[in-house]
Order: structure tokens, then C-alpha cells, then sequence
């Protein structure tokens, strides 16, 4: 069952985790996929933007320098027929224009054939300016990239960068253009110099990145501005952006590391997925904890419905166990009655039993202390032995007595039951009863009024308690109501009870519609309880019996009556009295003889028993019938004996098994319809009936 | 009660004739007690002319039943009236009838 069960709860829990890894993970993904285009977009934008800024930086001073040196086109060609004048126009360009370091308006050479060699330079030195001459055998002007190439080019022309050795060691560049004669010939070309120290800290004041360079190069891909070498990773990845500078040919890139650019998203990417994994693995430790509580929340409630379900078929054999044939005015004429038992849970310790034997109609209500299965235990106990006790005593008190012996020896949980046993007679109405602690009943007849009770204390308490007897007549129409407390105590919403008082009402009410038939009564009362609960959880068992006497006493006639010694040899009297009655009756012979059969086995029991050996005693026997029956009743003045408690033969048994004796009430009970002992007034009475 | 007993085929028949009552019980039980020595024979009642029975009597031919040393007891054309009594006592189980 766990295997199967983790399977059925990890299956979904691992897909809720592969799910929500999954639309992580794609989720991160696609974010960070776009994050860096996007990073990237901005990072090129801004680079191009820093490019152009710095393109036209460039440019501004290009076209300085390009200025500078057209301006002075004019009259350096106009110089080119004034001896000396050339140094002249070198200066001014130098003077006029604070970017030029240097200018030189050099000779194409032969051109003046008193000086063939001529290239005087004004340069800055400090503040002041000082010529020098660049003719010299060393440097070879003629064959400078920025003579020759200007002369090919024949038109202004920008040199290649170097380093002026000469001047500091600082990287130069240098614009010049051909000059033109009055003819249209070339003849000298006019320069200027442009330090470019300005250009690496141009270039390398990148706002936008910390760790970004610029690198620009020459037409001919010379390094001109680059990063310095500690900046340079030979394996880091990096982005480049560039643009060319026009007129000088330079290209001018933007190197940004990929770090730089990255980095931060490359961070927040980093956390990120660290952040989900804990997530999910969160997740997981959830899962499992949540999947250890099912199954053991699943384990409780398969108990628990497994104690349910018992409890159900606890309660059914309970309900089963209670007497359901209830005696109607239809089956009998003698009394009527009537129980209901709502248990407040499953299986309750309410009880009611009740049984007809020998014409006397035993019944008992009583209440286990406590609710539940333990209550509903002792209460089938309680009831079962009722039951085995009272098969052999009919004296209320005497079988409360001895019930109380076996409950409260056997009680070690000190539970005990209030127990109210009644004994009516049905033949006379006379009611014995016994009260052990339990609520007195409602007597509803001429008026309604309680029976009086003893307080006894309930049985299974002390096991030497000796109960009392109570008798009462009860008159034709009177209902006895008996109850527990679960009707008394009967709670509202409110926690108000039902009391003793609405009990009297309802009765009261019944009473005076005539209405106080066992089911009726019942009815009317379980109506006003419910009514008055309402909604409220029912808070204890629910228990009623009532019990009607009904009998209408018929008018009797006296037919005969004999009296005998306890002598078995005056049998035949008996013989010939009972012949006498049976006429008398209109009995047929073969019923005839059974009441003789009946007659002679009630009456010598009487005669073996009722006297102590050796001792005469009288029995009489009187005969009498009423429109329906024929009542014989047996009378002696002997000790107390109650043929109808001993046991009933087993006529199952072998030969060998059958004890020889306790036959004869066998008999009288197969042949009579009823038999009935009474002990009244220190005389045995027992009465045989049977119907016409 | 009037008991008679012969033997006949082979058979203790014991004719009893009359009502089996209380009343008669101890002088018929006595008049019976021949049966109880029948060394083997078997043991027939013939109950044509008994009228009536009452536990007394039952008990009576139940401790013959008891008491013989493994002959067959069998009893004999009971009427109408006397097997209602025996079946309300089950003893029509416990003999066989001829």
C-alpha cells in the first residue's frame, strides 16, 4: 500500500516539479535571451553614439588642421617668388592655428635653383617659435610620405602617424597640400603638424563603459591610439563598434569588454537560477512533506472510517438486540405497549426489554452511566441478564437483587446502570415493581401523577445491596410512561432542558384527548421534544416505554369448586370434577381429557410440594368462566412455590439423557393457554386458562 | 388399572387397561415389575384398552425403558388421546410403536 501510494502521490509531484522547473528555466531563458539583446542593443547605441561624439571630436580637428593649411594656400604660392619668405608662411601658419606644432613650406627641389634643397620649419618650442631647417642630408625631405605622397596625390594629403623622434617622442601626424605656381606647377608643399597626444586622451574618455578602450588606427592599420597593455586580455571576449574618420582614412573602434556589458546581467542571470534552484528544491522538500502527511492523513482516515463502519454494525446489532414485537390492542386485550430508543451516538447504554411469560408481563428501563461503546457493552450485559434472572424469578426486587450480585461482582470499570424493573399481572393489573436509581415513572390514568419510588441505589454499585418491593394496582385504561434521563435532560440551543414539568404537560394534554395509548403518547412526546431541541445536537440517549393495562374484566360465573387433601389418591375426585366443569363448558372428550391431564399434574405438584412431608393440607380447586375462557385456579396454604419458575423440559433429549420427573408443568403449559402463579395473602394461587 | 402380563411368541406383553393416573401409579409400577427380569425377551405394552395417561405413568414406562438389560420395549396400539399426551412430551421419540 505505501509503495503504491507514494507512486500515485509522487507521480503528480514530480510532474508540479519537472512543470515548474521547466516554465522556469524557459521563462529565465527567454528573459535573459532578451535582456542581452536588448543589453547588447543599448551597448551598441551607446558605443556608436560615443563613436560619433568622438568622430566629430576628430573631425573638428581635422578640419582645423585642413584649414590652417588651405588658408595659407594663397600666399604661401605668392611666397614662392619672395626669397626668404617661405619661413615666413611656415610661422604664420604655426602662429595662427594653436593645434599646429609644426609647418613647413618645403621646396619641390631644383624648383629655386639658387637654394635646390629647402624646407624651413617653424616649430613650438615652449612659448616661442623657432625655425629650423628640414633640409638636410639626413632627413631627405623629398622622399617624407607627406612631400612625395602630397605631390602624387596633388592634392591635400594626409600622412601616415609617426613618431617625431626629434620632438619628444610624441605621435604626429601631418596634412599637407601641394602648392601651385603661377603656371599651374607644383612647386612646394605647405604642411602642418598635428600632435595627436590629444587624440589617445580623446579617444579614451569613454563615458559610457569603465572598462571600454579605444583604439584608433591609421589608413595603413597602424595602432595610433590603443589600450595600454595591461588593459588587454588576449582571450576576453569583447564587443567592438567602429567608424572611419574620413579625410584622414583613421578607423575609430570601441572595444568594450563582453564583462562590461554583460556582467551585470550576466550577475542577475546567475542569482537568478541559484534563486530557482532553491526554489525547486524547496519545492521538492515540500512535496515531500506534504506526501509523508497524506499518507499518513489517509492512514487516519482509513481507520477511522474502518472504526465507523464498525460503529455502524455496533449500532445495528444494538437496534436488534431491542424487542421490536410490541403487544397491540389487536393481539392482546390485556395490555398494550410501546418503546422508541434514539441513541445519541452509534450505539448508546439506554436499555429496554420487556417479555410476557405465565400471564405476567416483565419489563425494565434503564441508563448505563456514560455513552458510547463501553456504555453500549454493559448495557447489552445489563439486559441479558435481565433476561436469564428473571426466566426463574418473578419478584421485582428479588431479580434486581440478584442482578445488582452479578453486575457489581463483575464490574471492575465502576460503571453501573439506574434501572427501574416492573412485574404486571396481567390477569389482575397488579403491578410489582423495583426502582434501583432511576427516574420514577408517569402514572397517566384517572390523572397523571408519579409512582411513587424508593430510592434505591442503582445496580452494579455495591453487590450486598438488598432492593425493596412496591405494588400498585393498576386500573383498565391506565398507562404506566417510563423514560431516562436523556428525555428530562433534553437540551435546546440554548442549553435549557426539556424537564420534568413539560414531560407532566404533554401527558397532561394527552390525557384529556384520550389520547394516552402507548404509540400515542409516545408520539406526542417525541413531538415536543423535538420541537423544543430544534436544532441543537442531541446530547444524550432518548429513551420511552409505555405501557398500557387494558383488560376489561368480563363477567365471570362460578361454576364449581372442590376441596382436596393432599392425598394423590383422591385424583379420581379431581377426575370426576373436572369431567363436570368441561360439560358444563361444552368441552369435546378429547379436550376433556386433556384438561383432566392438565388438572391432575398441576394439582398433584401442588400436593408433592406445597406441604412438608408427613403434613395434611387442603387445596381447592375452583372452576370459573367468563365469555371467552375457562379458568381453573389452584389454591393452597402451603410455603411458597412457583411451579411455573422451574426449568422447561427439553423434550429433545434421548432415553438415557431424560432425568425421570419435571414433566408435569410441561404439560400443563402444552395444554392450558396460560398458566399464572400469584402468592397472595400467604396462599399459593395458580391459575390455569383456557379458551372456549 | 388392571395390568395383565403374559408371554406370548416369545414376548413379554404386559395389557393394561383402564386410566394410568397418579392416583394408579404405584400399584401399576409394581404390578410391572415383572418385566424387569425378562432375561432377553422382548417387552410389549399393549396400551388398547389404557384410556388414559399422566406423567406418573409415562415416568413409568420410561424407567422400564431405562432399566432392561438390552431388550427391545416395544408398546402397542396406543389411542388417539394417549399419543397426543406423548408427542406433547416428545416421548414418542424415545419407544417404538408397534
Amino acid at each position: 500500500m505505501t509503495k503504491e501510494f507514494f507512486k500515485q502521490v509522487a507521480k503528480p509531484g514530480f510532474m508540479l516539479i519537472i512543470v515548474a522547473a521547466l516554465t522556469l528555466g524557459v521563462s529565465s531563458f527567454i528573459q535573459s535571451y532578451f535582456s542581452v539583446k536588448g543589453i547588447k542593443n543599448g551597448a551598441m547605441l551607446r558605443a556608436e553614439g560615443q563613436l560619433e561624439f568622438d568622430r566629430l571630436r576628430i573631425m573638428d580637428v581635422v578640419n582645423q588642421a585642413e584649414a590652417a593649411v588651405r588658408n595659407s594656400v594663397w600666399i604661401a604660392s605668392w611666397c614662392l617668388n619672395v626669397p626668404d619668405s617661405q619661413q615666413v608662411v611656415a610661422r604664420r601658419v604655426v602662429e595662427d592655428n594653436p593645434i599646429v606644432v609644426g609647418s613647413t613650406l618645403a621646396l619641390v627641389p631644383g624648383y629655386d635653383p639658387k637654394h635646390p634643397l629647402s624646407a624651413p620649419y617653424a616649430c613650438r618650442e615652449g612659448d616661442k617659435i623657432v625655425i629650423k631647417s628640414l633640409a638636410t642630408e639626413e632627413y631627405d625631405y623629398p622622399s617624407q610620405e607627406w612631400f612625395a605622397k602630397a605631390i602624387e596625390a596633388g592634392e591635400g594629403y594626409w600622412s601616415e602617424p609617426y613618431i617625431d623622434e626629434g620632438g619628444g617622442n610624441i605621435l604626429m601626424t601631418t596634412y599637407s597640400v601641394p602648392i601651385k605656381d603661377k603656371n599651374g606647377q607644383i612647386a612646394a608643399v605647405l604642411t602642418a603638424d598635428l600632435s595627436l597626444d590629444w587624440l589617445a586622451q580623446l579617444a579614451n574618455n569613454i563615458l559610457v563603459y569603465d572598462n571600454a578602450y579605444s583604439v584608433v588606427l591609421s589608413r595603413q592599420g597602424k595602432m595610433m591610439v590603443g589600450p595600454k597593455n595591461e588593459d588587454q586580455n588576449e582571450n576576453e571576449k569583447v564587443q567592438t563598434y567602429t567608424t572611419k574618420v574620413e579625410r584622414t582614412g583613421w578607423t575609430l573602434s570601441i572595444v568594450i569588454p563582453d564583462d562590461e556589458i554583460f556582467g551585470g546581467i550576466r550577475r542577475v542571470v546567475g542569482m537568478v537560477t541559484i534563486l530557482q534552484l532553491l526554489g525547486i528544491g524547496m519545492l521538492i522538500l515540500i512535496l515531500r512533506f506534504v506526501a509523508k502527511n497524506q499518507m499518513k492523513y489517509n492512514e487516519i482516515n482509513e481507520k477511522k472510517a474502518a472504526i465507523e463502519s464498525e460503529l455502524h454494525i455496533a449500532s445495528a446489532i444494538q437496534k436488534g438486540m431491542l424487542p421490536k414485537n410490541f403487544p397491540t390492542s389487536a393481539q392482546r386485550d390485556d395490555v398494550t405497549l410501546y418503546a422508541s430508543l434514539t441513541p445519541a451516538k452509534d450505539v448508546g447504554g439506554d436499555l429496554f426489554d420487556f417479555y410476557i411469560r405465565d400471564e405476567k408481563l416483565f419489563f425494565c428501563i434503564g441508563d448505563v452511566s456514560g455513552k458510547g461503546v463501553p456504555a453500549s457493552l454493559f448495557m447489552a450485559v445489563t439486559r441479558s441478564i435481565f433476561r436469564t434472572v428473571s426466566a426463574h424469578e418473578s419478584m421485582p426486587d428479588r431479580i434486581m437483587t440478584e442482578m445488582n450480585k452479578t453486575i457489581a461482582d463483575m464490574n471492575e470499570t465502576s460503571m453501573f446502570v439506574t434501572l427501574f424493573v416492573g412485574v404486571l399481572d396481567l390477569p389482575t393489573g397488579r403491578l410489582r415493581y423495583c426502582n434501583a436509581g432511576h427516574d420514577a415513572p408517569l402514572l397517566v390514568g384517572a390523572g397523571v401523577g408519579l409512582l411513587p419510588c424508593d430510592s434505591n441505589i442503582p445496580v452494579g454499585v455495591k453487590a450486598s445491596w438488598k432492593y425493596t418491593l412496591q405494588e400498585a394496582p393498576l386500573f383498565p385504561g391506565t398507562t404506566i410512561f417510563l423514560y431516562t434521563d436523556g428525555l428530562t435532560e433534553a437540551e435546546d440551543v440554548s442549553h435549557a432542558q426539556f424537564q420534568m414539568q413539560r414531560i407532566n404537560d404533554v401527558a397532561v394534554q394527552a390525557l384529556a384527548g384520550q389520547k394516552h395509548e402507548p404509540q400515542q403518547l409516545i408520539d406526542m412526546m417525541t413531538n415536543a421534544v423535538h420541537r423544543f431541541v430544534g436544532n441543537a445536537e442531541q446530547s444524550d440517549d432518548l429513551t420511552m416505554m409505555a405501557v398500557q393495562y387494558t383488560k376489561q374484566q368480563r363477567d365471570v360465573r362460578l361454576l364449581k369448586s372442590i376441596v382436596l387433601n393432599n392425598d394423590i389418591q383422591e385424583v379420581p375426585q379431581l377426575a370426576a370434577f373436572v369431567d363436570e366443569v368441561c360439560e358444563a363448558v361444552g368441552f369435546n372428550p378429547a379436550v376433556t381429557m386433556q384438561m383432566n391431564l392438565a388438572l391432575e399434574e398441576a394439582v398433584v405438584n401442588v400436593m408433592n410440594y406445597a406441604y412438608p412431608p408427613g403434613i395434611r393440607g387442603k387445596v381447592t380447586i375452583d372452576a370459573s368462566a367468563n365469555d371467552v375462557r375457562l379458568k381453573f385456579t389452584i389454591i393452597d396454604r402451603g410455603r411458597p412455590f412457583d411451579p411455573t419458575v422451574q426449568a422447561d423440559v427439553d423434550t429433545t433429549l434421548s432415553v438415557k439423557e431424560r432425568p425421570i420427573g419435571g414433566l408435569g408443568i410441561h404439560i400443563v403449559r402444552q395444554i392450558m393457554d396460560s398458566i399464572n402463579y400469584e402468592r397472595i395473602d400467604g396462599q399459593n394461587v395458580l391459575t390455569l386458562r383456557k379458551k372456549l | 388399572m388392571q395390568v395383565t402380563i403374559q408371554e406370548q411368541d416369545g414376548n413379554m406383553i404386559a395389557t393394561l387397561e383402564g386410566r394410568l393416573d397418579t392416583a394408579a401409579a404405584p400399584e401399576t409400577e409394581k404390578a410391572m415389575s415383572p418385566l424387569l427380569d425378562c432375561e432377553g425377551k422382548d417387552i410389549i405394552i399393549d396400551c388398547t384398552k389404557m384410556e388414559y395417561i399422566s406423567s406418573s405413568g409415562l415416568r413409568i414406562f420410561l424407567s422400564i425403558m431405562k432399566n432392561t438389560n438390552g431388550s427391545h420395549v416395544y408398546i402397542r396400539n396406543i389411542t388417539d388421546d394417549v399419543r397426543a399426551v406423548f408427542v406433547m412430551t416428545g416421548f414418542i421419540h424415545l419407544f417404538e410403536f408397534k
